[in-house]
């Protein structure tokens, strides 16, 4: 009896430790990624998007058995509000508060500059579709951006644009900000080499809603094709509509990246034929994308997206490092492993330069009865 | 020696220029019309009640969405749901004197202008819970029926913005200046208890007024809505019209509103066309101040001692 007290005290601690090592194998710590989109402000829908493509991509990865013999991977979501102070607050949250092991984010360049400084060599950090070569040119050791820069893009547009849609003359409207002084001065060198002749260009600002003086005014130059900057659906939209109710005939062409079902939706029947670039070709046969593409289906009802398929490589990029590291913390082996070779991605084989730029296909794209399709 | 007067030929760049001319007048003077719309009802809420409303913009906005909702929900024509959505937001135009204005109305103006500032938000926010984030497309049988008169090009839309606003406009006025009611508003303007005084009902005057500016703005976004996309915040860019037009024309005078929409208009399409687009926006703002330090009381306004 004196003995039994402690003897079955001890058989109980050794029951308790027995079943909570069962308990450990049974379910694995999940690999916590934080995924900072815009949930609010502007960049709203584009999050929404974002998150999404993300959500179906990990779907998949759980279903097959998840990462490193049977993690799950489980996203921990931050509204960045499309704001560089939120982006970053966002980032000390995941890497102090709820010590994630991965962070996704950055689709804009004003938040991935500034949150890259808040990661800086200190965790993984996968950008992606933010286009200031700063991103990666002044990034880090443990950073990565999928995205094209618009330098890239500039080069390989305008390639397509003098061999393939072959305007006499081309004239701009862009938007005035960093982004569309840059655009005009890009493409005015590289069409003006190939023998394109620059006809005019018009700045918009950013919360313009009527358009039609500034195409009327482009119209007049009558140029062979007028290129629409524009970042912001909505603009884009609006512009490519009152471009054909000035009674503009031409060549429309979209600026690099800036094509998506939404604006297909909105723009109608004055999208038809317009071209652009991009990484995401829907109509592209790849069986990860086809995957990945019904997945989003069966889980959301938005039109799959570029920005989308970008949340979604970020999680492949960073499932395949993980798993060939052996480890969700080992950052150097992590960021090793993702530099290291050609990664099959859902977007097509992506290969990561040593300062973290991936280098990948751009397809020229074409809107095609309400689709957006591969230019033949 | 005699100097012969030859006419210079007109010749295909001089045809040319006028054109674009002719089409930036007529650009300007459609984009005025629906200024001068949205504008309306804000001059007639100052003239009436003494109230600057923030919050105009946002009625405008409702009237874009709505009509949309009467069409792609209820599945009726434009037509129609451009009716409804103006009788639907005039009727709230009640429950927000009620609610908002009428009890405010003895308080400071700031707070009043606070508290419309407030509503502003408050709408725009709901709008966004209830409309969502993404833009919209309001679509009209009008929109892209381009009709050409000679060399100038306009779309169908743009035309029924400036018809319907003339005679909507004209009826407004008339209603002002001919009926009972006209009478009863404009003593209320000049003199609420000299009005209450002589038996005129001041809180229905007040309700009506509602009534008038938010159908008018309504309406105008019924309309403007299928120029471009919709979404919740687009109500911020038509109060900002209406204030610059307002201050232009004067505050609270209904001719005020029909001259400086039209010259704003005018003014925006010249000078986004021969200068640069990136100056129309600042174009807006430059009017204001030049009016302000020059005739504050605006082209039509009146100042306290009458002149």
């Amino acid at each position: 009896m004196k003995y039994l007290k402690p003897a079955s005290a001890a058989l109980m601690l050794g029951l308790a430790a027995l079943s909570a090592s069962f308990a450990r194998a049974q379910t694995q710590p999940p690999i916590k990624i934080a995924a900072i989109v815009p949930q609010s402000g502007a960049g709203a829908f584009d999050g929404q998007l974002a998150l999404e493509g993300m959500q179906a991509e990990v779907e998949l990865i759980n279903a097959k058995g998840g990462l490193l013999g049977g993690r799950k991977i489980e996203l921990v979501v931050y509204d960045d509000k499309g704001t560089p102070e939120e982006g970053v607050s966002a980032a000390k949250r995941a890497i102090e508060q709820d010590n994630v092991d991965l962070i996704v984010g950055g689709w804009f360049s004003a938040v991935a500059l500034s949150m890259k400084e808040v990661t800086r060599d200190k965790i993984i950090s996968v950008m992606t579709s933010s286009q200031h070569p700063d991103v990666t040119a002044k990034g880090h050791k443990y950073l990565v951006r999928l995205n094209a820069t618009s330098a890239m893009m500039s080069q390989k547009y305008s390639q397509d644009i003098c061999a393939r849609i072959k305007p006499k003359s081309v004239a701009f409207i862009t938007i005035n900000d960093d982004f569309g002084r840059l655009e005009i001065e890009n493409y005015t060198k590289l069409l003006g080499a190939c023998g394109v002749e620059i006809k005019g260009n018009e700045f918009y600002n950013r919360n313009d809603t009527d358009f039609n003086v500034a195409l009327t005014k482009l119209k007049s130059l009558n140029p062979d094709a007028i290129y629409v900057s524009a970042i912001n659906t909505s603009q884009g939209a609006t512009i490519y509509r009152q471009a054909r109710q000035t009674g503009f005939k031409g060549t429309l062409i979209a600026s690099a990246g800036n094509m998506n079902p939404k604006l297909v939706e909105l723009a109608g029947p004055s999208l038809e034929g317009v071209y652009s670039i991009s990484l995401y070709a829907p109509d592209n046969d790849n069986a990860m994308l086809r995957a990945w593409t019904a997945q989003y289906g069966k889980m959301f009802k938005n039109q799959p997206a570029f920005i989308g398929t970008l949340g979604a490589q970020a999680v492949e990029v960073l499932a395949a490092a993980v798993n060939k590291a052996g480890s969700s913390r080992d950052y150097d082996k992590i960021a090793a492993a993702m530099k290291g070779q050609t990664w099959p991605t859902l977007l097509g084989e992506i290969k990561i330069d040593d300062a973290g730029q991936a280098m990948q296909n751009l397809y020229l794209i074409k809107v095609e009865k309400g689709q957006i399709v591969t230019a033949k | 020696m005699i100097v012969e007067f030859v006419p210079a030929p007109v010749t295909a760049g001089k045809l040319m220029d006028l054109t674009l001319l002719g089409q930036q007048l007529v650009n300007g003077l459609v984009n005025g019309m629906s200024y001068v719309l949205i504008s309306t009802g804000l001059t007639l809420v100052f003239g009436v009640l003494r109230v600057i409303n923030f919050a105009h913009g946002e009625f405008y906005m409702l009237g874009a969405f709505l009509t949309y909702y009467g069409m792609t929900v209820a599945g009726i024509g434009y037509i129609p749901a451009a009716i409804l959505s103006t009788m639907a937001v005039g009727g709230l135009g009640v429950a927000v004197n009620n609610l908002f204005f009428w009890p405010l109305r003895r308080e400071h103006e700031f707070t009043i202008l606070l508290s419309s500032l407030g509503m502003s938000l408050l709408i725009t926010h709901l709008a966004e819970l209830g409309f969502g984030h993404d833009p919209k497309y309001l679509s009209s049988p009008f929109t892209d029926d381009i009709l050409e008169l000679g060399s100038i090009i306009m779309t169908a839309q743009r035309a029924v913005i400036f018809i319907v606003s003339i005679a909507v406009l004209a009826l407004t006025y008339a209603a002002i200046r001919y009926t009972t009611f006209g009478k009863m508003m404009r003593a209320t303007a000049q003199n609420p208890e000299g009005a209450a005084l002589t038996g005129v009902n001041i809180r229905f005057v007040h309700s009506f007024t509602f009534v008038l500016a938010c159908g008018l703005a309504a309406l105008a976004g019924a309309m403007v809505g299928p120029l471009a996309m919709i979404f919740p915040t687009v109500g911020s860019w038509a109060v900002l019209k209406g204030f610059i037009v307002v201050v232009l024309g004067g505050l609270g005078s209904v001719p005020g509103a029909l001259v400086g929409g039209l010259s704003l208009g005018v003014i925006e399409a010249l000078a986004g066309g021969y200068v640069s687009l990136g100056f129309m926006e600042a174009i807006g703002y430059a009017i204001i101040i030049l009016v302000l330090l020059w005739r504050p009381q605006g082209l039509f306004g009146v100042t306290a001692d009458g002149r």
